[in-house]
C-alpha cells in the first residue's frame, strides 16, 4: 500500500472516528448516540485494517472481526435498552435521563 | 523463719467470701431471716477457724502458721509465692476483726430489720470481712494492697449504702478519693521494697533490712505511713472519716472504728523491722499520731452530731495507737487496738439502738432524758465512756497507761503530756456526750415545756411523737452486751505482774523489739496525774453538761443553729482542702470541659468531617448524569492524554 492510501484510509477513518464522538456529544436522542458509538467503532476498525495491510500482518483483520462481534452485542443491549425507554417515555432526551446522578 | 502448713488460714478468708456471695446471690430469694443467719455463721466461722489456728500457733514451738496461695513464677530469679501468713501479730488482729465482726453481724439483723437493702447490706458487711481478713493475713505487701484497695471499695460501698442520699453518695466518693492518695503511697512503697529487697513476703524483706541504707528506709518507712494516714484518718486526711458516719450505724462500728482504720497501725506495726531502722520514719509516725489525737480530741469537744463526736474520738484514739507505734511500743499499740475495738464497737452499736429508737435523730442536742426509757443501754454505755475516759479498772485504762509509759520511756516528753492532756479531753467530751444524752429532760418534755409556757399545746403532735420510737430487740441488745462485758474485762489481759497476755503471746512475733519496752506501768505521781486530769475531765463535762448544767443549757438553746467556729468545724479544714484541692480542680475540669472539648477536640473532628463534605460537595457537580458531558469529559481527557504523549515524546 502506499504511503498516499495509507494517509487517505487513516484521514477517512479519523473522520468516522470524529463524526461519531461529536454526535455523541451534541445529539441529544439516545438512538443517534448509539448510532454514533457505532460509527466510532467503525472508524477504530478501518485504521486496525488499513495498518493491518500496510504491515502485511493478519492480526489486524482478525482485530477487526472481534470488533464487529463486539459491536453487534453492544447495539442489541443498547438497542433493548433504548425500546424500553421509548416505552417508558414520550419523548426520549438523554439529558433528561438523570436519575443515577450522585 | 520455720513455717507450718496451715489450711485453716485459708478458711478465715474464704468463710466471709462464701457468705458474701451467697448472700449477693440470693439477695432477693432469701428471707431476711436465712440472709442474717447464713451472713453471720460466715464469720463466726471465721471466728472459729482463727481460734483453731490460735490453737495450731500455740502448739507450734517457735513456728508460724502458713498456707501458699499462689506462686508466680519462678522467672529468672524471681520467684512469687504469696499466701497467708499465721504469726501471732495477725491473728490477733483476726481474732478481733472476726470477733467483733461477728457481734456486729448479729447486731446489724436487728438495725437493718426494715431497710429493702438487707441482702445487699450483708454481702457488702460479709465482704467487708474477707477483705479486712486478707489484709491482716497476707504474708506479702502485694496481698496487703490488695486487701486495703478491697477494704476501700467495702468502705465505699459501705458508706454510700443509702446510696439515695447525696450526702452519703458524696461520703462514700470522698472516702474513696481520700484513700487513694494513701494507696498511691502503698504502691510506691511496694515498687521501692520490690527494687530493694527482691521480694514481696514479709519475712523476706525483714531479714534483708540491716543491708539496706538508712535513706531508703525512711523513704520506705514515710509512703507506708501515707498509706496508713489515709486508711486510719490521721492528719492531715482524716477528713472522710466522720462524713462517713453517713452510713448505717453498725457499719460505722465494725468499719469506722474497731477494725478498718486501725488498718494503718496494723501496716506499721507489720512493717516494724524497716521502722526500727529508720529514725526519721519513726519520729513521724510518733508526730503523726499524737498529733492526730490532739485534734480528733479537740475537735470532738464542740461536735453536735453524736456519730461525729465518736468518729472524732476514733481519729483521736487510732492517734494514740500511732503514737504507740511511733516509738516502738507495738504491744501497747496492738493492746489499745483491741480494747479501742471493744468499746468503741460497744459505744457505737449503743449510738445506734438510741437513734433507732430516736427515729434517725443524731442530734445530741435534740437528746435527753433517755437514761429512764432505756436503762439497760444507759449502764452499758456509762461502761464504755468510763472505759475510753481511761479509768480503771476498765480496758482503756490499762491500754492507754501502757502507751503513755512507753512514750514516757521514750523520752518525748513533749508528746508525753500532750497524751496526757488529750486523756482529759476525751474523758471530758465523752462525758458530755453521756450526759446530753441520758440526763436530764427529753427533747419531747422540752418541746412540751415551752408549748404550756406560750400556751399552746397540741395533742396531735405529742402523739405523734411518742409513736415513732423503736425499742431495741435481742438481736441488738446482746451483742452490745457482750462488747460491754470485754470492754470491762479487756484490760486484764495485761495488769503488770499479774497478766502479760500481749507481751508474752506477741513478744515472739516482735522478737527483740519489745526488750527495751519491759511491761511496766507509771507509778506514784505520774500515775496520780493522769488520773486526775481524766477524772477532772469528766467531772467538768458531768457539772456542765448534767441535767442542771450551764453548758447544756446553752448548747441546747443553740440546737436550731448551724454549728460554726474553729472547733465544731474542724479546725475549718473541709473549707481549706474545698479551696486549695477541690476548687482548682473543678477549674481545670471545667476549662477542660468548657473550652479544650469542645474547640479542641470537637473542633478537630467537626473540621474533617467539614473537609470531607467540601470535597464531596464539590467532586459531586461533576457527576450530573448527563451522558453527553461524562462522554465530553472523557474525550477532553483522551486528546489531554494523547497531547501529552505526543509533545512530551
Amino acid at each position: 500500500m502506499s504511503e498516499t492510501a495509507l494517509q487517505g484510509y487513516l484521514a477517512l477513518s479519523a473522520l468516522i472516528f470524529t463524526l461519531g464522538g461529536v454526535g455523541i456529544m451534541v445529539r441529544r436522542s439516545p438512538l443517534i448516540m448509539l448510532m454514533c458509538v457505532e460509527l466510532m467503532w467503525s472508524g477504530a476498525a478501518l485504521a486496525l485494517i488499513t495498518f493491518a495491510r500496510h504491515v502485511g500482518n493478519m492480526d489486524g483483520h482478525i482485530f477487526a472481526f472481534f470488533v464487529m462481534i463486539v459491536a453487534a452485542a453492544e447495539v442489541a443491549i443498547g438497542l433493548a435498552l433504548i425500546v424500553v425507554l421509548f416505552r417508558r417515555r414520550e419523548e426520549v432526551d438523554a439529558d433528561d435521563i438523570q436519575q443515577l446522578r450522585g | 523463719m520455720p513455717m507450718q502448713s496451715a489450711p485453716v488460714l485459708a478458711l478465715i478468708i474464704a468463710l466471709p467470701l462464701l457468705g458474701a456471695l451467697l448472700a449477693a446471690w440470693n439477695r432477693n430469694t432469701w428471707s431476711r431471716r436465712a440472709i442474717a443467719i447464713s451472713s453471720s455463721t460466715m464469720v463466726f466461722g471465721a471466728f472459729v477457724a482463727t481460734v483453731i489456728a490460735l490453737i495450731q500457733l500455740s502448739g507450734a514451738e517457735g513456728q508460724v502458721l502458713g498456707f501458699e496461695l499462689v506462686r508466680w513464677g519462678p522467672w529468672g530469679d524471681i520467684d512469687l509465692s504469696l499466701g497467708l501468713l499465721g504469726d501471732p501479730i495477725s491473728l490477733w488482729w483476726s481474732i478481733v476483726v472476726t470477733g467483733v465482726g461477728f457481734l456486729i453481724h448479729v447486731y446489724s439483723a436487728g438495725y437493718m430489720k426494715d431497710d429493702p437493702g438487707f441482702g445487699r447490706y450483708f454481702a457488702k458487711l460479709n465482704y467487708f470481712v474477707f477483705a479486712m481478713s486478707l489484709l491482716v493475713l497476707a504474708d506479702n505487701y502485694i496481698f496487703v494492697l490488695i486487701g486495703w484497695a478491697n477494704v476501700g471499695v467495702a468502705s465505699f460501698m459501705l458508706i454510700g449504702f443509702w446510696n439515695y442520699k447525696p450526702e452519703a453518695a458524696s461520703a462514700a466518693m470522698k472516702a474513696f478519693i481520700m484513700n487513694a492518695i494513701g494507696e498511691v503511697g502503698l504502691i510506691l512503697a511496694n515498687v521501692l521494697i520490690f527494687v530493694n529487697f527482691g521480694t514481696f513476703k514479709f519475712d523476706g524483706v525483714f531479714n534483708q533490712v540491716s543491708g539496706v541504707s538508712t535513706e531508703v528506709l525512711t523513704a520506705i518507712g514515710l509512703l507506708l505511713l501515707v498509706a496508713a494516714v489515709a486508711k486510719s484518718a490521721q492528719l492531715p486526711l482524716h477528713t472522710w472519716l466522720p462524713d462517713a458516719m453517713q452510713g448505717p450505724t453498725a457499719v460505722s462500728a465494725l468499719i469506722h472504728a474497731a477494725t478498718m482504720v486501725t488498718a494503718g497501725v496494723y501496716l506499721v506495726t507489720r512493717s516494724h523491722p524497716i521502722y526500727l531502722g529508720s529514725e526519721t520514719a519513726m519520729q513521724a509516725v510518733a508526730w503523726v499520731g499524737g498529733l492526730s489525737a490532739l485534734f480528733g480530741a479537740l475537735v470532738a469537744l464542740r461536735q453536735t452530731d453524736i456519730k461525729r463526736v465518736l468518729a472524732f474520738s476514733t481519729m483521736s484514739q487510732v492517734g494514740y495507737m500511732m503514737l504507740a507505734a511511733g516509738v516502738g511500743a507495738y504491744t501497747a499499740a496492738m493492746f489499745h487496738f483491741m480494747t479501742h475495738a471493744f468499746f468503741k464497737a460497744l459505744l457505737f452499736l449503743a449510738a445506734g439502738i438510741i437513734i433507732h429508737y430516736l427515729n434517725g435523730e443524731q442530734d445530741l442536742r435534740k437528746m435527753g432524758g433517755l437514761g429512764r426509757k432505756m436503762p439497760a443501754v444507759y449502764w452499758m454505755s456509762l461502761i464504755g465512756v468510763v472505759a475510753i475516759a481511761g479509768i480503771p479498772p476498765l480496758a482503756g485504762f490499762f491500754s492507754k497507761e501502757e502507751i503513755l509509759h512507753a512514750v514516757h520511756a521514750e523520752g518525748l516528753t513533749f508528746l508525753y503530756f500532750l497524751g496526757i492532756v488529750v486523756g482529759g479531753m476525751t474523758a471530758f467530751y465523752m462525758f458530755r456526750l453521756f450526759a446530753l444524752t441520758f440526763a436530764g429532760e427529753s427533747y419531747e418534755e422540752r418541746a412540751q415545756q415551752t408549748a404550756y409556757r406560750s400556751g399552746k399545746k397540741n395533742r396531735r403532735t405529742e402523739q405523734a411523737q411518742e409513736a415513732v420510737h423503736h425499742p431495741a430487740g435481742p438481736e441488738m441488745l446482746i451483742p452490745v452486751g457482750v462488747l460491754t462485758v470485754l470492754s470491762v474485762i479487756g484490760g486484764w489481759i495485761s495488769i503488770p505482774g499479774l497478766t502479760s497476755v500481749p507481751q508474752n503471746f506477741l513478744g515472739t512475733a516482735l522478737g527483740r523489739y519489745t526488750e527495751w519496752h519491759a511491761h511496766a506501768m507509771s507509778y506514784g505521781p505520774e500515775l496520780i496525774l493522769i488520773l486526775a486530769i481524766a477524772i477532772a475531765g469528766a467531772a467538768l463535762a458531768l457539772y456542765q453538761y448534767g441535767p442542771q448544767g450551764a453548758w447544756r443549757r446553752i448548747e441546747i438553746e443553740s440546737a436550731e443553729k448551724r454549728s460554726t467556729g474553729l472547733l465544731a468545724t474542724g479546725f475549718y479544714l473541709d473549707s481549706v482542702y474545698q479551696t486549695l484541692v477541690v476548687r482548682p480542680v473543678l477549674g481545670i475540669s471545667g476549662f477542660i470541659a468548657n473550652w479544650t472539648e469542645p474547640k479542641v477536640v470537637d473542633g478537630a473532628v467537626n473540621g474533617l468531617a467539614r473537609l470531607v463534605q467540601i470535597t464531596g460537595d464539590t467532586l459531586r457537580r461533576w457527576h450530573a448524569g448527563l451522558v453527553r458531558r461524562y462522554a465530553l469529559v472523557v474525550f477532553v481527557g483522551v486528546a489531554g492524554v494523547l497531547a501529552y504523549v505526543l509533545l512530551m515524546f
